[in-house]
């Protein structure tokens, strides 16, 4: 007999998730995601300028803040055929950059390293061991035994406090939580430094886009004139100020976030082995260095990855009707007139929020039927898993030599085979080796940047069509990037100069949702099958899986 | 042919068109800076902030019309209550038998331009016809909509007290944006009701010859001897 | 194990008792608590319980229709950093963002908190009326009912960033699920508005600082918005407003205007119009402000402002008049047909008027030939 446990709310994560999952003798063998909170957002662009929808559905998400914005720029670039100046580019490439080492930072310890870390058990610790420890791991400074014994005297007087307020009824002392206790003391203080951290790197954003989160985007280029003779513009003290700012990042990144990573991964290396998917992994490609049109000099390639076969890349194309596609057989939607089991390229898709679940207060979801907010989309047919894992595989595959590099370098200090990739500590890891790559890209197009303005190239935007009696009668465009989450799109049609449909498949849409009428599972609910569960009052391998794809559930549903 | 006898009658106290001239300069006033304040055009470049002062001196006049204005609708309610016959609030109310009657004899000889086959005495408006009264009242609504919202909007740039009695007009408009508009917007019909106020002046001046443009100068109108019965007396003082 | 007793923090309770205060001055200050935050006094048990046993304020911070962002926002404060928020100021025992557990353990804290009472309740986000309530549902429940009840012990109400405090992006037209801001559900507690989409972070903690540092709420302005950070425009403090006043405008994006830092009123700056601390506070830790990296504010701590678009034009575009139209144009046709009307009117006139016209010349002319010389 097995037994349907359902943890909701998942938190950690972005958004509104419920997993309902089927565990039998110990083990899951079958699983539901299903979001349960729908704003509207695609129905409340319509009929909008297109100029405004970047700042519209950039409140898509918060977490992941300025990628909406920057695929939603996109989209109506390439509608209108905008081509935005090179520095806009590099501008908006190490914003990108900025959010990439934000929210990877900021996922592993405040969202994913409960999973694994616990953090009453530091309390046993003993700081000079973790001293020498982090020593030998990093040469971050703050690495002194005084240092940590601190951090010991100021989560003990937390917890003798009696208020765990954030960390109440962890699940600490599960037998699930493997690493010793100097290593726990070592994640907690980074975790505490982290969020110290994480609210500088974000300043990137503030200078060229005046605020995080949701800085300011523009169609046509950057708001953020250049003028290094006024203190109207960047000039010389503002670009001094983001060059600090991502050197200080990527110092981070390097001595803190992939140290630990590395530590904590080599105490869970049976993770390795669980929550395998589909082997179906797709990238959009991303980073232009010549263009969004010239998807050559992408820094990160796009591709599709068929059944873990890292020999063969598929390309991708947005504009084809029948490969991306997405249905609404198992979400809370009207039916497409063509009927319940049909899919729809973006262009044609249409969001008509018709709920049919239980009626609140439930226990159960009817699996049976619809039972998510979240649409199905499929790439010709086929469920896709993106996100971190997917571009390291890919760009590994692509034999891009910075992916191949931290990939070798990883799997060496692990011990563990290629295969180990495909799974949640694959996932996990995935996420820090990229971000390795992308601070050393993003302080690159810092320089780029530097040099162009040294050149004397001033120009950040292009307006010559940025009023709609510019405009065609009618376009359609497609905006597409990476994610921290994965491969995101959003499509416009613009009609008289409103924007006429609008459709966004965000990479949480991808791995979080219900089946499709094949009944092929998406990443989150595959992934799951096979996880043990050592106490299911305690579902504590169920979220360390989901973790592992950072959900952001607000991006997914919209 | 025979020829009318007209008599000078007193319509417009000198208050009434004091408040009158000020009005329509205010307003004049105010609509010219109001449509800069919310389309400046660019009259200056590469110039340094500190040696330029012009759009502050637009909003500045504005807000001297815009006590002006205040005043004079001040000025003029009081006389609504102590003026002539001409002036008083009587003069606006177009719901008795006698202005419904009026407005449908406007309506039929200057508005649909029908000629009357009997004239009646009792149809020449002396002071001003009910449908110009009814503009008027319009003329009032909107004065008051723009100094609401005007010193609602004010309120937050001024210390001084009195713009502070407006600061609860912008919340309840839903925010300063709203207020804003609203502002904006309800200068149009102004500006719609003064084109033709103007035009109606002149075409009655024009087809009746009583001297309407200069009534609101020297404060007479001509008037047929046989509409002035009674109360002649009264009438010219 | 004794030496961490004596090592607890003290409870509010204990530091009063300390400072030479009865238990009756301690009630007394309970009661006064409860009445200045408008509580019923049936609550003055539960805040006295809450004073004496919890030295860190207790924080309920329940997720509804939102995009995080303002949780996101919150962690970016500088002063004080949000670590020693969580460690010292507050006791955050529920948020979906960042506790440690999930599911039924999540729930239980969050019960726990409640059963005790005394606590803050921030909301994130809005609350869809729409369908029963089925657009947004947590652990098998509405958020309206979670609303209700956590509202319900709640000291008093944070009700944060737009969404919470407007409605925001999910509540503009033609706002699909109904959704709702918080004060227009709880009518009987006070409710703090924070809007902004997000609020700055220093000003997010600037709110729970002065709850948790003067032991009580700050004074609101009529919409309910906490004076410190929501009296002034951003346009009264916005350091272009020299080159506004000297009609020093940027006329499109990029142009040597804009390279100079002119106001930026004309490509759709709603400073004029939007209450928040944008240009004295600035954004994380004072690096910037929308103004100030070259982009309008787009008023995103007003009610409404997602439907006051385009944020590149000055006036809003009408809707119900057709095509697309502002109030100028509509205004200018106005005129026109006005204008039409008027001419048509003097030509309409000279027509039909013809015979009383030509009887007055005639007067006229024959009264100016009986004229004597
Ligand atoms: C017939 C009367 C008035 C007219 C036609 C008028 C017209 C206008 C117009 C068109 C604007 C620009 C609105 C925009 O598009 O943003 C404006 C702004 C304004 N008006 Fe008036 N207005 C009138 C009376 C008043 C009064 C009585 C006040 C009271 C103080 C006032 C105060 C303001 C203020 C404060 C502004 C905003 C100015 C700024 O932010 O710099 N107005 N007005
Ligand atoms: C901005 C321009 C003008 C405005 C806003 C305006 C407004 C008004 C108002 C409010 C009244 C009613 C006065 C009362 O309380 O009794 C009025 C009456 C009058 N106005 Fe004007 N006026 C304007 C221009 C003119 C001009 C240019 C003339 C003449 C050449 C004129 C002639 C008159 C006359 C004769 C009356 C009395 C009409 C009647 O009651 O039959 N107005 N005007
Ligand atoms: N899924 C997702 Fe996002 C991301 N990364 C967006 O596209 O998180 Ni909020
Ligand atoms: S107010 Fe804006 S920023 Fe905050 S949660 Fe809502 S959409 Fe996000
Ligand atoms: S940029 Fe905006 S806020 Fe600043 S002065 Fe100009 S209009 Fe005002
Ligand atoms: S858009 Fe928002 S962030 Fe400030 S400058 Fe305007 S209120
Ligand atoms: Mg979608």
């Amino acid at each position: 007999m097995s037994e349907r446990i359902v943890v909701d709310p998942i938190t950690r994560i972005e958004g509104h998730l419920r997993i309902e999952a089927e565990v039998k003798d110990g083990v899951i063998v079958d699983a539901y995601s299903s979001s349960t909170m729908v704003r509207g957002i695609e129905e409340i662009v319509k009929g909008r300028d297109p100029r405004d929808v970047w700042a519209f559905v950039q409140r898509t998400c918060g977490v992941c803040t300025t990628v909406h914005a920057l695929t939603s720029v996109r989209a109506v670039e390439d509608a209108l055929d905008i081509v935005i100046p090179p520095n806009a580019e590099l501008v908006r490439n190490i914003m990108e950059g900025a959010l990439y080492m934000h929210d990877h930072v900021v996922h592993f310890y405040h969202l994913h390293a409960l999973d694994w870390v616990d953090v009453v058990n530091c309390l046993k610790a003993d700081p000079a061991e973790t001293s020498r420890v982090a020593q030998s791991i990093s040469k971050w400074p703050k690495s002194s035994p005084g240092y940590f014994s601190d951090v010991q005297k100021r989560i003990k007087k937390f917890v003798d406090s009696g208020q765990l307020g954030i960390f109440a009824n962890g699940y600490w002392g599960h037998p699930q939580m493997k690493l010793p206790a100097e290593i726990n003391l070592l994640a907690v203080a980074h975790y505490l430094e982290a969020l110290e951290w994480q609210k500088e790197i974000v300043k990137v954003h503030t200078i060229f886009g005046g605020k995080n989160p949701h800085p300011n985007y523009l169609v046509g280029g950057m708001a953020c004139a250049i003028n290094i003779e006024s203190q109207g513009g960047l000039n010389a003290e503002r670009l001094a100020y983001v060059g600090q700012l991502l050197k200080q990042g990527r110092d981070f990144v390097n001595q803190v976030y992939i140290p630990d990573l590395l530590a904590i991964a080599g105490f869970y290396r049976d993770w390795g082995a669980i929550g395998k998917g589909f082997g179906n992994y797709m990238t959009y490609g991303d980073f232009p260095t010549n263009g969004y049109n010239d998807p050559s000099s992408f820094k990160i390639p796009g591709g599709i990855i068929l059944n873990n076969d890292l020999s063969n890349i598929i390309p991708v194309d947005h504009r084809s009707t029948d490969e991306i596609q997405e249905l609404v057989n198992n979400s809370w939607y009207d039916n497409y007139a063509e009927g319940k089991d049909a899919g729809r390229h973006p262009w044609d898709g249409e969001t008509n929020i018709n709920y049919s679940g239980p009626k609140p207060p439930y226990d159960h979801l009817n699996v049976d039927e619809k039972y998510s907010f979240i649409k199905t989309p499929r790439w010709k047919g086929k469920p896709m898993e993106v996100g971190p894992l997917a571009r390291v595989l890919i760009g590994y595959a692509s034999g891009i030599p910075e992916f191949k590099n931290v990939v070798d370098y990883a799997l060496a200090k692990l011990e563990v085979p290629v295969d180990a990739l495909f799974s949640t500590l694959g996932r996990t890891a995935a996420r820090g080796l990229e971000t390795i790559v992308i601070a050393d890209w993003t302080v690159e197009f810092f320089d780029t940047l530097m040099n162009n303005i040294k050149n004397g190239d001033y120009r950040m935007a292009n307006t010559e069509k940025f009023d709609p009696s510019t405009w065609p009668a009618e376009a359609k465009g497609v905006g597409y990037m990476e994610a921290p989450r994965g491969a995101l799109a959003h499509w416009i049609v613009i009609k008289d100069g409103k924007t006429a449909n609008y459709q966004q498949v965000v990479p949480s849409t991808w791995n979080a949702s219900p089946r499709d009428p094949q009944g092929q599972r998406s990443a989150y609910e595959s992934t799951l099958i096979g996880t043990p569960v050592a106490d299911i009052e305690q579902p504590l391998e169920i979220i360390r899986t989901i973790h592992s794809f950072d959900p952001c559930i607000a991006c997914a549903v919209h | 042919m025979q020829t009318r006898n007209f008599k000078r009658a007193y319509v417009w106290q000198l208050p009434v068109r004091l408040f009158h001239w000020m009005n329509a300069l205010a307003i004049t006033v105010l609509i010219i800076t109001g449509f800069i304040i919310a389309d400046p055009p660019v009259i200056m470049d590469h110039h340094e902030a500190n040696d330029a002062y012009w759009f502050g001196i637009v909003r500045f006049t504005h807000f001297v019309a815009a006590y002006a204005f205040l005043i004079m609708i001040l000025m003029r309610f009081y006389w609504a209550f102590v003026g002539n016959k001409y002036a008083r609030w009587a003069a606006y109310w177009p719901f008795s038998n006698k202005a419904i009657k009026n407005i449908m004899h406007v309506m039929k000889v200057d508005v649909l331009l029908l000629n009357d086959k009997n004239k009646e005495l009792r149809d020449i408006s002396v002071g001003h016809n009910t449908v110009a009264a009814l503009a008027y009242i319009a003329f009032f609504v909107l004065f008051l909509v723009m100094i609401f919202t005007g010193f609602g909007l004010y309120a937050s740039m001024s210390a001084s007290w009195f713009p502070q009695l407006f600061t609860w007009v912008v919340p309840m408009l839903g925010g300063d944006f709203t207020a804003r508009m609203v502002h904006h917007f309800a200068m149009w019909p102004i500006i719609l009701i003064a084109i033709i106020h103007i035009y109606l002046v002149f075409y009655h001046e024009w087809l009746e010859g009583r001297g309407e443009v200069s009534s609101m100068f020297s404060g007479y109108k001509f008037v047929r001897t046989e509409r002035v019965i009674s109360s002649d007396k009264e009438e010219k003082e | 194990m004794s030496e961490t007793k004596e090592k607890r923090q003290e409870t509010y309770y204990e530091s009063i008792i300390r400072q030479g205060y009865s238990r009756r001055d301690f009630m007394k200050f309970a009661t006064f608590m409860a009445a200045y935050m408008g509580l019923e006094t049936s609550a003055v048990g539960q805040i006295a319980k809450a004073l004496e046993t919890t030295p860190r304020l207790p924080v309920i911070w329940e997720h509804f229709q939102e995009c995080t962002c303002c949780s996101e926002s919150f962690i970016r404060s500088d002063h004080p950093i949000v670590a020693d928020i969580l460690l010292d100021k507050i006791s955050l025992d529920y948020t979906l963002t960042l506790m440690a557990a999930s599911g039924k353990q999540a729930e239980a804290a969050k019960h726990a908190t409640i059963e005790k009472g005394g606590y803050i309740l921030c909301v994130e986000g809005s609350v869809p009326l729409g369908d029963d309530g089925n657009y947004c549902v947590i652990a098998g429940r509405t958020s309206l009912e979670i609303l209700k009840e956590s509202a319900a012990g709640a000291a008093a109400i944070i009700a944060w960033g737009s969404c919470a405090s407007n409605g925001c992006v999910q509540a503009a037209a033609p706002n699909p699920t109904q959704a709702t801001p918080i004060h227009k559900i709880i009518k009987d507690k006070p409710i703090i508005r924070v809007p902004g989409c997000p609020p700055i972070g220093e000003v997010m903690a600037g709110v729970i600082m002065h709850y948790v540092a003067f032991g009580k709420l700050p004074e609101l302005d009529r919409l309910g918005r906490p004076k410190a950070f929501y009296g002034k425009r951003v346009h009264d403090s916005c350091y272009r407003r020299p080159y506004y006043d000297a009609g020093l405008f940027a006329e499109t994006f990029d142009d040597a205007h804009a390279k100079e830092g002119y106001c930026l009123y004309k490509v759709g700056c709603r400073g004029p119009m939007t209450y928040n601390s944008c240009g004295t506070i600035k954004w994380n830790n004072g690096v910037s402000y929308p103004i100030q990296s070259g982009h309008g504010c787009i008023g995103c701590s007003e009610e409404n402002f997602w439907d006051n678009g385009p944020f590149y034009e000055r006036l809003p575009n009408m809707t119900g008049f057709g095509i697309e139209s502002n109030a100028d144009d509509i205004g200018k046709i106005a005129a026109t047909v006005v204008g039409a009307g008027i001419a048509a009117h003097a030509i309409g006139a000279n027509i039909m008027k013809r015979k009383e016209l030509n009887k007055r010349i005639n007067r006229g002319i024959e009264n100016e030939e009986n004229i004597k010389a």
